[in-house]
This record gives C-alpha cells, sequence and structure tokens, in this order.
C-alpha cells in the first residue's frame, strides 16, 4: 500500500514568536532537538519558518561588536524564510520526498484541507527507511552494524560522552590515523568520570579505552554470540579480512543480536509446537 | 597635469602618450618572457575601447599608474621581468599584502607598476582564477566590469571606464569581445554582498551617464539600455543558499570591505 505522507509526518508543530531573537531560537531549537521552528502571527497563522541553518547567520555575520549588535537584535520574524512550503497529508509520501530533493529542501509543512497538522522532515524519511527489514540474517556481515562512531585517540572523554548521548550509541571505537582499531571506548569506561570534579578535557579516550575484540563478517551469529559470552564483551569489532589494518566493516553488539531475536520473522518468534511448548514430560 | 580627484585631469597628450608607449614595452616583454600578465585599471579600458576609448581624455580622465593582474605562481618571473625593464620592486607593499600584491617604481621614467596576484581584493573579492588564459592583453571584458563595479564609493574616473565599456561592448554569454555578464550573474548570486555593490553602482553609472555633455542622446540610450539589461541578467540568475540567507539580513551589516583595511 502506497504510504501517504501522513503516515511519517510527525503531528504537531513547533512555533515561535516573530519577535523571537536568534538566541532565544537557539534556545528552543536545543530544548526540543529539533532543527526547526515554524513563525506563527498572533492569530496562530504560520508567518515562516526558521532553521539552525539560518542561525548560522548570527555567527557568520557578527565579525565585529557593531554586526555582533545587530545580529543580536535580528529576529525570527526578520530571518525567516516565507512562505513556509507545505504539502497536504493526502499526498503520497515519495511525493513529498520527490519535492525535498528537486527544491532541496528539508521539511514541509503538512495540511489538511489547508490547515497545518504537522511536519514531515528528511529524518521521517529516512527513518522510514531504516524500517524496511533486511531478508537475510544468518551472519555478523548481515546484523552487523555498518556504521559507528569513531574518533581518534587523543579525543577527550567528554566529547566522547557527548557523542555517543547524541547519537544514542552505547560504544566509541577509537582509530589511528589510517582507521585502524586501537580500542572501544564503552558507558562503562567513562562512569569512573561520575564524581570527577577535576578538567577531564585534559584525558583521552586512549587513557581509558579496553582493547578491541574482533571477528569476521562471515563468521555465524552463534559464534559471534559464544565470543562475546567467553570474553564478556558487548560488542565485536569486525574487520577486513583483506585489509586488517584499515578502518573496520562495522560492529555487532548484543543489542545488534538480540534485535535480531526480537524480528517477527526470527526463529525465537515462531510459535512453538504443542509438543515443543514447554511441556512437561510425565 | 592639472591636479583633481585621483585619476581625474587634465592630462597632456604627451603624457598619455608615454604611459601607452610604457604599457607597450612591458607586454611586449610579458610576451617575449612566456608570462600572463594581464592590463588592469584605466590603461585596459583604453586598450579594449577603441571606438569609444576618446571619452577617457574627453572627460578628464587620467592615467595615474600602470595595473596589471597576474598569477602568484609566476611573482618571481614577473619580478625578474620587470628588473629587467628598470624597475624596482617596493619589497614591503609585498611582504605586508602577503604575496597578494607588489608594487614597482622605474627611477628613469618615474611611472610605477601595480602587479595584483591570484585576485583583486578592495570592497570585494574579484579572483583571477582560471580567467587571465580568457583575453590578451587585458583581463576579460566581465572582470573589467567587475573590477569598477566593486567599488562601494565609486568615483567619477571609475564611472567613465565603466561607461566606455559599456558603450564599446556588447553583453552576452561568453568572453569573446562580448561582457560575459552571465558570469557577472554567476559571481553576484553566489555573494549578496557582491549583488549588492554591483547593481547599485550600475543603477548609478546609468543614472550619471545622462548627466554627461560628452555623451550624445543614442550613446546615452544605448548605456540606460546596457545596464538595464545587465541588471534583468543579474536579477535572472538563480541565487545560491548563502545568497539568500545574507539577503534576509540586507543593509543591517556591513556588505563590504572598507578599502582603507586592504590598501
Amino acid at each position: 500500500m502506497t504510504k501517504l505522507v501522513r503516515n511519517l509526518m510527525r503531528p504537531g508543530i513547533l512555533t515561535c514568536k516573530p519577535e523571537a531573537t536568534l538566541g532565544q531560537v537557539a534556545t528552543a531549537l536545543t530544548a526540543h532537538h529539533v532543527h526547526s521552528l515554524y513563525v506563527s502571527g498572533g492569530d496562530g497563522s504560520i508567518l515562516g519558518i526558521i532553521t539552525d541553518y539560518d542561525l548560522l547567520a548570527g555567527e557568520w555575520l557578527s565579525g565585529d561588536p557593531q554586526s555582533l549588535e545587530v545580529m543580536r537584535k535580528l529576529t525570527a520574524g526578520e530571518l525567516m524564510s516565507t512562505p513556509a512550503n507545505t504539502i497536504e497529508a493526502s499526498v503520497p509520501a515519495h511525493k513529498a520526498a520527490q519535492r525535498m530533493q528537486d527544491e532541496a529542501i528539508r521539511r514541509l509543512l503538512v495540511t489538511e484541507n489547508g490547515k497545518p497538522v504537522g511536519v514531515i522532515s528528511v529524518s521521517d524519511i529516512v527513518a522510514d527507511i531504516a524500517k524496511k527489514a533486511i531478508t537475510r540474517r544468518e551472519t555478523v556481515a548481515d546484523v552487523m552494524s555498518d556504521v559507528f562512531l569513531t574518533c581518534r585517540e587523543n579525543t577527550p572523554v567528554a566529547s566522547a560522552a557527548r557523542a555517543m548521548t547524541t547519537s544514542s550509541w552505547r560504544s566509541v571505537l577509537v582509530v589511528n590515523p589510517k582507521g585502524a582499531p586501537l580500542g572501544v571506548v564503552s558507558g562503562l569506561d567513562l562512569v569512573r568520570f561520575c564524581d570527577f570534579e577535576s578538567d577531564y578535557q585534559k584525558i583521552t579516550v586512549a587513557e581509558v579505552m579496553h582493547a578491541a575484540l574482533t571477528i569476521h563478517m562471515t563468521a555465524t551469529l552463534q559464534e559471534a554470540a559464544q565470543k562475546l559470552i567467553e570474553n564478556h564483551h558487548h560488542r565485536l569489532v569486525v574487520i577486513d579480512p583483506d585489509q586488517p589494518d584499515s578502518i573496520p566493516l562495522g560492529i555487532i553488539s548484543s543489542f545488534d543480536i538480540v534485535a535480531e531475536m526480537a524480528r517477527p520473522e526470527s526463529i525465537w518468534q515462531k510459535k512453538q509446537s504443542n509438543n515443543q511448548a514447554g511441556s512437561s514430560s510425565s | 597635469m592639472s591636479t583633481g580627484p585621483i585619476g581625474m585631469g587634465q592630462q597632456s597628450e604627451a603624457e598619455r602618450e608615454e604611459f601607452e608607449k610604457e604599457l607597450k614595452r612591458i607586454i611586449e616583454a610579458n610576451n617575449n618572457a612566456g608570462l600572463m600578465l594581464r592590463v588592469i585599471g584605466s590603461l585596459a579600458f583604453q586598450m579594449h575601447c577603441p571606438k569609444y576609448g576618446y571619452l577617457q581624455a574627453a572627460m578628464g580622465r587620467a592615467y595615474t599608474d600602470i595595473d596589471f593582474a597576474a598569477y602568484k605562481k609566476h611573482s618571481r618571473e614577473i619580478k625578474t621581468l620587470m628588473a629587467g625593464l628598470g624597475y624596482a620592486e617596493n619589497r614591503e607593499v609585498f611582504i605586508i599584502s602577503e604575496g597578494n600584491r607588489a608594487i614597482y617604481e622605474n627611477s628613469h621614467n618615474k611611472l610605477h607598476v601595480d602587479v595584483f596576484y591570484d585576485k583583486l581584493d578592495f570592497c570585494h573579492v574579484i579572483s583571477w582564477e582560471g580567467r587571465l588564459e580568457v583575453d590578451a592583453p587585458t583581463i576579460p571584458l566581465s572582470e573589467m566590469l567587475l573590477e569598477k563595479m566593486q567599488i562601494v564609493k565609486i568615483n567619477e574616473k571609475d564611472v567613465i571606464d565603466t561607461i566606455m565599456l559599456l558603450l564599446e561592448h556588447s553583453l552576452g554569454e561568453n568572453d569573446k569581445e562580448t561582457i560575459n555578464i552571465a558570469r557577472v550573474a554567476k559571481l553576484c548570486a553566489n555573494d549578496w554582498g557582491l549583488w549588492r555593490t554591483t547593481t547599485m553602482n550600475l543603477d548609478k553609472v546609468g543614472k550619471l551617464a545622462v548627466g554627461y555633455s560628452q555623451l550624445n542622446e543614442e550613446n546615452k540610450i544605448r548605456l540606460v539600455n546596457q545596464v538595464k539589461k545587465s541588471l534583468a541578467r543579474i536579477e535572472a540568475e538563480s541565487k545560491s543558499m548563502a545568497w539568500r540567507l545574507r539577503s534576509r539580513v540586507g543593509d543591517r551589516v556591513k556588505w563590504y570591505k572598507d578599502v582603507d583595511e586592504v590598501q
């Protein structure tokens, strides 16, 4: 069935007043973890949109004290793009995606009979792509995450903690200048800084990382699970057998294997026959 | 020469010929050396406007120096070339400008030569990258137009040079004896500040031109039309995201460098 814009959109619209300053808009964007706000008039009508990209103008154009003063006084109403790009909720989602590509825009205000009801953004379409099931899930290569967080050995632990928090990743792979894995920093490596009062910007990930345990992408999930349990690790670094000193191919974690077990098509979710379903023998 | 604002004043035919003769000598030496010195400034307009070049003398536009554009990668060879022609480099200028500009003085004829390497960096930056190969012995006509249009506080001498250029050459989409207005439009579409100054000055040239008694009615009509066509082409060019963002801030923030900051 064709997905419609209303199936992928996020309902509701975050707004700010036209007289909001750039500083106030920045605070609201950060507080709501969003990249844009719609600027609404006194009657609730949408006047335009202001994005994090627009706010870059604040830094870009405040090279001297006089310009900074002007930019500090600039309002959302003055800097917004207007009018806001809109799309009807009943339109097929692929048409929204096409418009985003054609017009190089990242979000559309969704309307129902002309009345704003939500927003559909590039992120919503990407999230839908992420939901699409992969059919074959037998080896490490099928299940591993092939996009992951990396940093160099001199990265401060505070930066690693920040990246892990914002990306919802539980670890960072530490690599050398050529991308070869040097170690892994996990949440457990960082908890020691919970009560740390001194300047831990000076402490680098190289000082806290643990050794990376590796596995080949052709290994089975059983082999991966066995290696994790035997070594009491939560993740394995998947190396390229032809180029072991280059950037790894991916990371497979205990969570990836559990997510595979939770899939409706997984063997772990199939109904068991009566004589297998936990029956006790007489 | 009678004194007036820089570049303005009555100049005798002999004085003008001295500059033109010296320019010819430098160009010949440049050609023999296989270098890429390209003429800019008042003498470039004189060379590229054979039909309307007389307006410089008629309107009191005087030569003050000889200006060139060149690539920085040739700066050493240019220094040797100029030394061979009797010019000594003011090394301080080259160092202070971080190699972007060189001034040469000739103690014999008292003329001085300015070389701008890689770009003209006054109110706005006009890059020479890939452009000095396009025309000779001057920079391309579109860069000649921009050389004048980038000056926020435009002087009468610059207005006169622009008038000559717009009268002499048609507007088009290439550089062959044509002011490549497509290139001007593209540069302006990527840089709101350059757009702001260029469109402001084009408008100014159109308005000032009608007041010159040295121009006939036909000249004035052509100039006004050339300005209109230029502005329309610049307006029609699709603008970059940065341009659109900068345009929303507009004149509230200064959009150009003060010339004193870069001279």
